[in-house]
């Protein structure tokens, strides 16, 4: 059987396979519907120093293959998630990335802080592509010079843990913004976030979501995601020596191959766990049928083996 | 003992690292029994129009979970295979990669359908639709034979309070559906059961009339009807909410009277008033539009009244609800 485990930031994973942040709540959702134990992270929703109740309904609508949402951030905030979600965490006997979400640089440090002697926590994604509220991160994923100094204050503020920093498809140059991360300290890369959307009632003349626009998903931007992180591989993540978290549009084992090929370690599934949790299933079978006819003993032969 | 059988095929735990699972993300057979809810194969036994733009679709579903009234499931809505699927004959030597063309030409719906259960006889799942769109499009295009995948049971049922000796169900439209289920509940816990049905004109009504305008569905789950149309050409004509006034004024006992309603959010708010305004408890089953049905998106948030210093929060009607007490919805 092949090897599926890989190294991210030093951290030892039994297979590629996570959880995207916002597709898998905290922990115990899915728990009837697929054993967890299949994936080799746990990615939380995000989370803020103060709780967010988000957007107004609706929040969510189907597009050709894919969906917008516009969740807006809701989380419990950081006392709840400390008290109720960090012991449902530690029971999935799995690492935990936690993504943390604010609207200003003392926001994150304090949520970096809190969790930095949390066992269970073994890395921090840095939020700061999302879409969806006014100042939730995204000016920091915009503009490279903000993201190396939020990027810098966070890490010195992760303690034991790793820095994970998620990037937005938003940007006119997804690598200058990547460099800009790695510059500021950040151990691995994970993309790409939601792109921003809108989908239009003709009847009423108006966006169907109450936020106007919303961060597109699933499937239809899956070539997108691909592109994107083969350039930040090879531009930036390769000749820093820094992994790479592909996702967007992952539904199958043959989508989760492409990412490996164009350069990514780990790879998080997020709007197919809204279809079927147990996806992750046939997508862990299907990478280890692929090692196993292509004649490799470790899925480390095929990251980044695009020709 | 039905565990031991589908196991080998499931897609949870157990399974050999080694056997490729040719199931793609649709059709994940499950482990069965021991689940309280799950992703569960399914196939459609019969797909039939009750009326204009409503159908019934049976489906037989191996070893799915206890269900009660109330709930749903998100329903598959597109064949069951990704045609994207490696498969070994699609690489040849002689040939250019043969490509499927599955993920470009890709336009069936992505997320599952929810929608409520009108009824169960063993492992056989009844669902009335009304077509709406891509999805419930493709659901009326299949055959019998079809197999789909069913997730679920999802929400919480409609209670059903023992101290309770007469309900009204008040259904709109393809709010019927789960009246029908509701009425076997009720009919089997003793309670006198009146089922006010309403549409916007007879083509549209989902039920079977006897000679006495009776719906034979109700009748035989042991339920009185009333019809409605709002263009008087079924039944009586007008709004669901004057039968409803009238039943709540003759009512001896008030309190013992419970009313369970769905369908449009305007007529489940002016039930519930009625309702709540005659001291009778009213349960409403309410609709969003939603991704996952799990709790996990957080898209399906209804507005439920609290003890807060702005007096609501937001709920999530998949998890939470869909069934709430008229009473805690905060109205727009």
């Amino acid at each position: 059987m092949p090897d599926l485990s890989v190294n991210i930031a030093g951290i030892e994973l039994a297979n590629p396979l996570m959880t995207a942040s916002g597709t898998c709540g905290y922990a115990n959702e899915y728990a009837d519907f697929v054993d967890l134990r299949t994936l080799g992270a746990f990615v939380t929703k995000s989370i803020s120093v103060a709780p967010r109740e988000g957007n107004p309904y609706p929040r969510v609508v189907e597009t050709r293959s894919g969906m917008l949402n516009a969740i807006g951030l809701a989380n419990v905030g950081l006392e709840r998630f400390l008290d109720e979600k960090i012991p449902l965490l530690e029971e999935l006997n799995l690492p935990v990335f936690v993504n943390i979400a604010g609207t200003n640089i003392d926001d994150y440090v304090q949520v970096t802080e809190a969790l930095a002697n949390v066992d269970v926590v073994k890395a921090l994604e840095l939020n700061i592509s999302c879409p969806n509220v006014k100042a939730g991160g995204i000016q920091f994923g915009t503009d490279p010079a903000s993201a190396t100094e939020i990027t810098r204050a966070v890490k010195a503020a992760c303690g034991k843990n790793k820095l994970i920093v998620k990037l937005s498809p938003n940007v006119t140059d997804i690598t200058a913004i990547a460099a800009a991360a790695v510059e500021g300290g950040a151990d691995a890369l994970s993309l790409i976030n939601t792109l921003t959307a809108m989908v239009v009632d003709v009847e009423t003349r108006k966006p169907v979501l109450a936020n106007r626009t919303g961060g597109l998903s699933g499937p239809a931007i899956k070539p997108v995601a691909v592109h994107m992180v083969h350039r930040v591989y090879t531009q930036v993540a390769k000749p820093a020596g820094i992994p790479i978290i592909g996702m967007g549009g992952i539904q199958t084992g043959r989508d989760a191959l492409e990412f490996l090929l164009a350069g990514a370690t780990g790879l998080a599934i997020g709007t197919a766990l809204f279809v079927d949790p147990a996806c992750i299933v046939e997508i862990r079978d299907t990478i280890n049928e692929y090692l196993t006819r292509h004649g490799c003993t470790s899925i480390n032969e095929i990251i980044g083996a695009l020709e | 003992m039905m565990l031991l059988l589908c196991c080998h095929f499931c897609g949870a735990g157990f399974q050999p690292a080694l056997f490729f699972c040719a199931a793609m993300l649709y059709n994940v057979p499950m482990c069965t029994t021991d689940k309280t809810r799950g992703v569960f194969a399914a196939t459609v036994l019969e797909n039939r129009p009750l009326c204009d733009e409503h159908y019934l679709i049976r489906l037989q579903t191996p070893g799915f979970p206890a269900t009660e009234a109330g709930q749903f499931v998100q329903l598959q809505c597109r064949p069951n295979a990704i045609p994207d699927a490696i498969r070994v004959v699609d690489w040849t030597d002689d040939a250019p990669p043969k490509l499927t063309g599955g993920e470009i030409a890709d336009g069936e719906p992505l997320l599952r359908r929810p929608l409520s259960l009108a009824g169960r006889d063993g492992d056989i799942l009844d669902i009335i639709y009304r077509v709406v769109g891509r999805g419930t499009g493709w659901l009326q295009r299949a055959a019998a034979g079809t197999e789909l995948t069913i997730l679920g049971p999802l929400g919480a049922p409609f209670p059903i309070p023992d101290t309770i000796s007469q309900a009204i169900l008040v259904g709109g439209g393809v709010g019927i559906p789960p009246m029908l289920y509701l009425a076997k509940a009720l009919n089997a816990a003793g309670v006198q059961t009146t089922a006010i049905c309403g549409a916007r004109t007879a083509g549209l009504m989902p039920l079977a009339t006897d000679d006495s305008g009776q719906s034979v569905e109700f009748s035989a789950r042991g339920a009185h009807s009333i019809l409605c149309t709002d263009d008087g050409t079924l039944g009586r004509g007008g709004l669901v909410t004057e039968p409803l006034a009238e039943l709540l004024a003759a009512a001896d006992d008030p309190a013992a009277v419970a009313v369970y309603s769905c369908g449009p959010e305007i007529m489940m708010k002016y039930v519930g008033l009625a309702t709540t305004d005659a001291g009778a408890q009213c349960f409403l089953s309410l609709e969003r539009s939603m991704a996952c049905g799990m709790g996990t998106c957080q898209g399906c948030i209804v507005k439920i009244k609290d003890d807060s210093e702005r007096g609501w929060n937001y709920k999530l009607c998949c998890s939470d609800g869909p069934v709430f007490p008229a009473e805690s919805i905060l109205w727009e």
